[in-house]
């Protein structure tokens, strides 16, 4: 059986455990600190309809809905299915709505158009005079609880997964991968992890593990901040209608109405403070869709670091691809035994898995085809329950 | 400007390295909203890689980060340091759950009671705030309660009354019982074990400390009551027919 080692026990790291358990591949997933530790727990829980790519990325915006339905049946106690408003609030908001509509429905994503009466009567905090509302399949989901039904999914497969264990190296041996030395965070020890193939599946992180192999990634890490304010101030993810901007997201999630976000480009993932004046901008932005915003008490700051594909001219953030690309480091870097995931969001985790999958298949010589949309996944709380060797 | 630092003095352990367990002491940079999870990135970032603890969501969603801060179970991310009003911020893993180095304890025990299948997502009801939008059933609500084990830690029946299943299961249990109304019976009879919501004493720590507001005493109550009334229920019908 051959042997997969996946680095980054994130959403995305754990679709692929999954994917590839399925389809008859040993697997072990190593993470350095705890699952979802990374990006994927730390994002607003914005399940994308995709509409909020729609005009600026039409195939995002198809692959997101596509997945959004996906994910609604594979994990439906993970989600919030009450939907989202992307909201006008001035004529240069309605500008927009017509190309809206059109690049929605072009993504397949179904769209509801709701008079501002109605968009008042659905939110009652939505700020007066606004024109009007478009409803879309958003959702709000559990960032922590929806990824981790693959990693349930998969342990109970035969994958390992193992947590706090952190990459020292790479090894490397005639132009091939061969494996990993790991340091075990809480024995101290050192070992040796061999594999056929090693996937990079590190998020904003995978700079630095293909650093350990010499080689480098296109990925760039774009973190952002994010606010909660206490009290839950609508039952729907609401978005501003217009061109895709910081602060322009309002997610609802059990008590609290979640804020975001901000963006700019770092060079590093780890953010030990996020900068000035970030909250207070959120909140300002914010307030402009519901001004109660402004005065709720602060429930929690927090930045995370998007990772994105980086491209020649990364010009405005907010506007790069969150598309991802699966590179193969033999053709890329000739470098055989080696595979990168780079870039995505939450939303993609399965079908970036899916991707992955096809290419160690292809790469291995190993058909097998992916099962992962028909698959039911198990509950989560299995994976809490386990008794295997992770922590 | 100088930057105000505040002691962190953190509970260590790793299994025959740093054992017994013993405190260390690191300084960590103070600001209003620091929070006691924003410390310890900043110690793992900055001063110790092998610093071992849970995080996920860093905004009370998740449940992952909780441990002792200053004697008390909380959630890392968002207790502020400034409101502990405390020179030093002691931490300590949540207390009768196996340490497995630092600060990240095995949840296992914790979620041993719960059935793996039991609802994590429920109906909300429809009002004049909440609106149905067209085209949706129900409104749907992730579960308040987010497993973090707060509750369970700072029972005073935790560990000392063997085998009491704590508050986060019997709280799940009675969740449960109002998402899956026809599994009522069996859920009651769960809870009706001598170490369910029989042993509890209503000390109220769980409600006290629950990050959530889950109440969980309210919810032991409440089966306490649903426990009682089906005694009633059956003594009364064995009172009419003896052959029940």
């Amino acid at each position: 059986m051959l042997h997969v080692l996946i680095i980054g026990g994130g959403g995305t790291g754990g679709a692929l455990a999954h994917d590839l358990t399925l389809r008859g591949f040993r697997v072990t997933l190593v993470e350095q600190g705890g699952l979802m530790s990374g990006t994927s727990g730390r994002h607003h829980g914005l399940l994308h309809s995709g509409a909020r790519y729609a005009l600026h990325d039409v195939a995002v915006a198809r692959e997101c809905y596509r997945e959004n339905q996906i994910l609604r049946w594979l994990t439906p106690q993970a989600i919030e299915p009450n939907d989202g408003l992307f909201v006008a609030l001035g004529d240069e908001d309605m500008d927009h709505w017509d190309r809206f509509l059109r690049r929605c429905r072009a993504a397949g994503i179904p769209v509801r158009e709701i008079g501002p009466a109605r968009a008042l009567a659905l939110e009652p905090e939505l700020t007066r005079g606004i024109k009007g509302a478009v409803q879309v399949p958003d959702a709000t989901m559990d960032a922590w609880r929806l990824p981790l039904h693959f990693f349930a999914t998969a342990q109970a497969n035969g994958a390992s997964i193992l947590t706090f264990k952190r990459v020292e190296r790479i090894v490397r041996r005639n132009g091939c991968v061969t494996g990993a030395e790991v340091e075990d965070l809480r024995s101290g020890r050192t070992r040796m992890l061999s594999a056929d193939l090693v996937v990079n599946a590190a998020g904003p992180w995978a700079g630095k593990v293909a650093a350990l192999a010499g080689i480098d990634v296109p990925v760039r890490p774009g973190p952002g901040v994010m606010v909660s304010v206490s009290g839950r101030r609508c039952n729907m993810v609401i978005n501003r209608l217009h061109p895709a901007g910081e602060g322009d997201i309002l997610v609802p999630q059990r008590n609290l109405t979640i804020i975001g976000t901000t963006i700019w480009l770092a060079d590093d993932p780890d953010q030990v403070r996020h900068p000035a004046g970030h909250l207070e901008k959120l909140k300002a932005l914010g307030a402009r869709l519901m001004p109660e915003l402004a005065g709720a008490p602060v429930h929690a700051v927090w930045s995370a670091s998007r990772p994105l594909l980086n491209e020649a001219d990364m010009g405005d953030p907010m506007r790069t691809s969150r598309g991802f690309a699966c590179i193969d480091h033999q053709e890329r870097d000739g470098l055989e035994g080696m595979i990168s995931l780079i870039g995505g969001k939450a939303t993609t985790l399965r079908a970036m898995a899916e991707e992955a999958a096809d290419m160690v298949c292809r790469k291995s010589g190993h058909a097998a085809a992916c099962t992962t949309t028909t698959t039911p996944l198990l509950p989560y709380r299995r994976m809490m329950q386990s008794a295997e060797d992770w922590i | 400007m100088s930057v105000q630092t505040i002691d962190f003095r953190i509970l260590r352990f790793k299994p025959g390295r740093i054992d017994p367990p013993q405190y260390q002491r690191f300084p960590v940079a103070k600001a209003p909203m620091t929070t006691v999870l924003d410390g310890l990135e900043e110690i793992r970032l900055t001063q110790d890689p092998t610093l071992m603890y849970r995080h996920c969501c860093h905004h009370a969603s998740c449940g992952t980060c909780a441990c002792t801060i200053n004697g008390t179970p909380a959630l890392a991310c968002t207790t502020r340091i400034a409101d502990l009003q405390t020179d030093t911020v002691t931490l300590e893993p949540l207390a009768h759950l196996p340490c497995l180095g630092d600060l990240a304890v095995d949840m296992r025990p914790f979620f041993k009671e719960m059935d793996p299948g039991w609802a994590n997502i429920r109906h909300n009801e429809e009002t004049d705030k909440n609106r149905i939008p067209q085209g949706i059933d129900h409104l749907m609500r992730l579960e308040n309660c987010i497993e973090c084990g707060c509750c369970t830690t700072v029972c005073p029946l935790m560990p000392g009354a063997e085998g009491f299943m704590g508050p986060a299961v019997l709280s799940a249990v009675h969740n449960e019982i109002r998402n899956r109304p026809a599994n009522r019976e069996k859920l009651l009879q769960k809870a009706a074990d001598p170490h369910g919501a029989p042993m509890c004493r209503r000390h109220l720590a769980c409600s006290r400390v629950c990050p959530s507001k889950v109440y969980p005493a309210r919810h032991i109550a409440d089966l306490q009551r649903g426990i009682a009334g089906r005694t009633g229920r059956e003594q009364a019908i064995k009172g009419k027919d003896p052959e029940l």
